[in-house]
């Protein structure tokens, strides 16, 4: 068992112990310390949960409200949850129902209103105005363009491929993580791993090979 | 059978099959392709990709926390655990304001005074009013005049030879009341004009 993998174990053994800790809490109406409790909850999924509802919402804002609300409904529907799956997977799936909510309201939304263009003083996202720190402005730049390159690229993928590449590459959730996160069958989720990749090596050196060529251009 | 095994394989590993080695080492845990440890340009390969697979995730990483440094993700627990606060208290209903007492208990000697004056009111005004137009019948045209008479006539006569002659007469009178202009001043001027009735000689 290697070092991550009993940490990770570990991890989920506390988050049980704090998930049931939290439910026989609630049932004595001891809200207070239920809460208190919670937050140790929070605290450990907080950073992962906002991860992965930014890549399913692609806006900092929306996921923000995203996290919120799977929190706040996973703490309301606790009695509901089975100490058998791990809270971890438990909660995921609760966030990923709520994104994929948002997103079926956002192109409801899409088909009716027309969104404002950004002007030069119009309301910019919070990553352009956190002050920059670290490496060069060009650096920065280079490093927010691969990462934009990176961001269309996933979008561009089918929902499900997007969901397991996220799932198990970015959060390192294993086959049966996902599968029982996402509802698909394990070797399903592979074969859509497999797929994103390979369709994401394909998009993406199209777009390597674009930027290439835009640089010969205008050097 | 896993993803490797259902793609050809040939000499070199070729896009798809390194993806497929990546896949089932990353997810299934297993050893890499027995292919890898022989060719080295394929072992070069495999490391561009994995180390590719790195970057997009450690870029993810950064641009989510980026996004959210530490005081966001402050800020956020701290709206759950207002959200989680407020779920707990019961709603407050406001009640609908509604007057401090009963319409009935509020109706006294005074008011039935005057809904019992409005009533008298009322019943005097229509009594007056309608003997103002008694009054008004009294002073009315020649046609009307002559209404009231044809409604003051008797309805039975003594012989059928004199209920003609009445007819007749009343007929003449009513057709000079309507042909002939009610106003006395001008009839000398209506005697000297022919009447639209008459034929030209």
């Amino acid at each position: 068992m290697t070092g991550a993998q009993a940490a990770s174990l570990s991890g989920r053994e506390a988050d049980g112990a704090a998930a049931s800790a939290v439910k026989a809490l609630q049932a004595e109406g001891r809200l207070p310390e239920a809460r208190e409790r919670y937050a140790e909850l929070v605290g450990r999924h907080q950073r992962r949960a906002v991860r992965i509802a930014l890549h399913y919402l692609r806006e900092s804002a929306e996921a923000d409200e995203a996290v919120q609300d799977a929190f706040v409904k996973a703490y309301s529907h606790l009695d509901s949850f089975r100490e058998e799956l791990p809270f971890e997977v438990w909660f995921t799936r609760i966030l990923i129902n709520g994104c994929l909510d948002r997103i079926k309201a956002r192109t409801r939304r899409g088909r009716w209103f027309v969104p404002m263009p950004d002007g030069p003083g119009g309301q910019q996202d919070f990553a352009e105005r956190t002050p920059a720190k670290g490496p060069s402005p060009e650096d920065q730049l280079l490093a927010r363009e691969r990462r934009a390159a990176v961001t269309r690229a996933l979008a561009r993928l089918p929902e499900r491929q997007r969901s397991v590449f996220m799932l198990s590459h970015y959060e390192g959730c294993t086959s049966r993580e996902v599968s029982a996160m996402t509802g698909l069958n394990e070797s399903t989720v592979r074969v859509h791993l497999f797929r994103a990749i390979r369709r994401l090596r394909v998009l993406l050196a199209d777009t390597t090979e674009a930027s290439g060529e835009k640089r010969r251009v205008n050097p | 059978m896993s993803i490797l095994n259902r793609l050809r394989v040939t000499h070199h590993l070729d896009d798809a099959a390194m993806a497929a080695v990546w896949t089932e080492g990353r997810l299934a845990g297993m050893a890499a392709h027995p292919h890898l440890g022989e060719c080295a340009s394929c072992r070069a390969r495999f490391g561009q990709l994995a180390g590719w697979m790195d970057d997009l995730k450690d870029g993810a990483v950064a641009d989510a926390d980026e996004l959210f440094p530490a005081e966001r993700l402050a800020a956020q627990r701290a709206q759950i655990f207002r959200r989680l606060e407020a779920a707990e208290h019961p709603t407050r209903v406001i009640a609908f304001p509604k007057p401090p007492a009963p319409m009935a208990a509020r109706s006294s000697g005074a008011s039935r005074w005057i809904a019992a004056a409005a009533a008298a009111g009322l019943v005097v005004g229509v009594g007056v009013g309608q003997m103002m137009d008694f009054r008004h019948a009294a002073g009315r045209s020649p046609a009307a005049g002559l209404e009231a008479r044809l409604a003051e006539r008797p309805q039975a006569s003594a012989s059928p030879i004199r209920e003609i002659a009445a007819d007749e007469a009343f007929l003449v009178e009513l057709d000079a009341s309507l042909t002939r202009p009610s106003v006395p001043e001008l009839r000398a001027f209506d005697d000297l004009t022919p009447h639209a009735g008459e034929q030209p000689r």
